[in-house]
């Protein structure tokens, strides 16, 4: 690719935001639509420095970022060693999955009125909202890993001399990192959306009840400047998830991206 | 490893199954019995047929059956995802050919995405007020972007070589997009269907919870203020089966439809 074409696909690249913010101004600048109920993005920010202080923000994106990592570790734990086990005790696995393929269709967000009412409105019904979005996609995606591995492989295991234990450890595990990888990233999408729903639905803290509580102040900035900080953290988290398990746990398994 | 062995006609792993989920439901029946766990957290399934018998007749809250509840979900959920399907289909066809356009729209789908439709909700509820609108248009909102994303991917990675072929053939403009990008791309736009459909499920359940009485979502959220816990594992149970009945029908028509698709597992949600 010439140079000046890479050049004018990068600025194709930040046209598209710059567009979508012009005519997001624009429409409040000319008046089309009331600016309590339509606010431009400088209004958005003036009423956000009005009725929110940084630090009661990052408080709120703390307390998210905490319930929704806690909530995501313990299902990624939890489906990791359990997965693992379905796949190399056959019965086991039979055994375990019986009950776990009959939860695994309901959506995480069925869990919230239950959670609430088993564990209370505290922190742990929504911990618990979040681990289950994290553990079923993970502990599917490690199953199905566990199982489609290339038999052979084993075979060159066992040919040096590794059984049991260590056999699993050394070859079966790491031959099915790449399944629990694609695993934590959709596990992570839905402890993320997980977390946003169980604070809007039933919280006093956090980034959900924040937009929630703008709703109810009728405080249509604060709502919106809510949604794009969620969705940038979403983003962010996202992709640093990504790059740390593509970069650095599965550097031997891909092959690095031709620009 | 393969163990096909059987018994009385059945697979092994058959009767494990079965047996585990006759053992699994006795431990809580007679748990429940016994009081070992409270009746009013775990109700015994025997207490749950009867409360899924009176959710058929009686039906809750204020007499609405469930049958009604299902009706109103799946009305919303067809609506936005329709709509969404609909204008996100050409819209991706065409994004997909230019690749400049491509470039910008790239990263607002990828911002776009990763905005949880849930947390619209509070905006959407402030713009159109608590009614069907909002939630509509919360589930196009979930639909379209699924749908985009996949339809430019299926424009942008097929193969140049089958444009050749049908251009080698003569087919140009409208006859080469209709005999042979369409064709090639529908796979994928089927199984970005298919990813919405999921989603779209996830989403009405969250945005039902929140200002109405109808809905599958409603249901167990309802129960919630009456702590009526077996209205609500009945309830999540019905939605389970639901999604459940939802992935196996999209799969079957996946088959029928498309039976030149095979391999899409590994597309990225």
């Amino acid at each position: 690719m010439s140079n000046s074409k890479a050049r004018l696909h990068l600025v194709a690249s930040w046209a598209g935001f710059l567009v979508i913010i012009l005519v997001w101004q624009g429409i409040s600048t000319l008046g089309l639509v009331a600016p309590e109920t339509f606010p431009g993005p400088v209004r958005v920010a003036e009423s956000v420095v009005e009725s929110l202080s940084v630090g009661r923000v990052l408080e709120h994106v703390g307390t998210s970022l905490f319930r929704v990592f806690s909530g995501f570790g313990i299902g990624l734990f939890a489906a990791v060693i359990l997965g693992v086990m379905c796949g190399w005790y056959i019965d086991f696995g039979t055994i375990l999955r019986t009950p776990i393929e009959l939860l695994r269709p309901v959506p995480p967000l069925a869990w919230i009125p239950l959670a609430i009412m088993w564990l209370g409105v505290g922190e742990s019904s929504k911990l618990f909202v979040i681990f289950l979005g994290a553990f079923f996609p993970i502990f599917t995606n490690t199953y199905k890993g566990m199982m489609t591995i290339e038999p052979n492989v084993i075979r060159a295991g066992q040919m040096v001399g590794l059984r049991g234990w260590r056999l699993l450890l050394k070859v079966v595990v790491p031959m099915t990192l790449p399944d629990i990888a694609t695993g934590m990233r959709l596990g992570w999408s839905y402890s993320f959306g997980a977390m946003v729903a169980a604070e809007i639905i039933a919280a006093n803290s956090g980034l959900g009840y924040m937009i929630m509580h703008g709703r109810e102040l009728g405080l249509v900035g604060v709502i919106m400047f809510g949604i794009i900080l969620i969705g940038t953290l979403n983003m962010l988290t996202d992709y640093v998830i990504q790059s740390l398990i593509l970069k650095r746990f599965l550097r031997w398994h891909y092959v690095p991206e031709q620009k | 490893m393969k163990r096909s062995t059987k018994y009385l006609g059945i697979p092994r792993d058959a009767w494990i199954r079965g047996i585990t989920m006759v053992i699994l439901l006795g431990i809580w029946e007679g748990a429940s019995r016994l009081g070992l766990v409270s009746q009013l957290m775990l109700p015994a399934p025997s207490k749950l047929a009867a409360t899924l018998g009176n959710l058929a007749t009686n039906g809750f809250p204020q007499g609405i059956i469930v049958f009604t509840h299902m009706r109103v979900t799946i009305f919303r959920i067809l609506q936005g995802y329709l709509i969404g399907a609909f204008v996100a289909i050409p819209l991706g066809l065409m994004v997909g050919q230019i690749a400049l356009l491509e470039r910008a729209v790239n990263p607002i789908v990828t911002f776009a995405r990763s905005i949880a439709t849930i947390s619209l909700l509070p905006l959407a509820i402030a713009w159109f007020g608590v009614g069907e609108l909002s939630k509509v248009l919360l589930i196009t909102y979930a639909a379209f972007w699924a749908v985009l994303t996949n339809t430019i991917q299926g424009v942008r990675s097929l193969d140049p070589v089958y444009v050749s072929v049908g251009r080698m053939y003569g087919a140009r403009g409208v006859k080469l997009f209709f005999r042979v990008i369409l064709p090639a791309t529908l796979p994928r736009i089927f199984a970005g269907m298919k990813i919405a459909l999921g989603l779209c499920f996830m989403v009405i359940i969250g945005v039902e919870m929140v200002g109405t009485v109808q809905g599958l979502g409603a249901l167990i959220q309802q129960s919630r203020w009456f702590y009526r816990t077996d209205i609500a594992i009945a309830g999540t149970v019905l939605i389970g089966l639901f999604g459940l009945a939802m992935s196996l029908l999209l799969d079957f028509l996946e088959r029928l439809l498309l039976p030149w698709a095979v391999g899409l597992e590994e597309v990225e949600r």
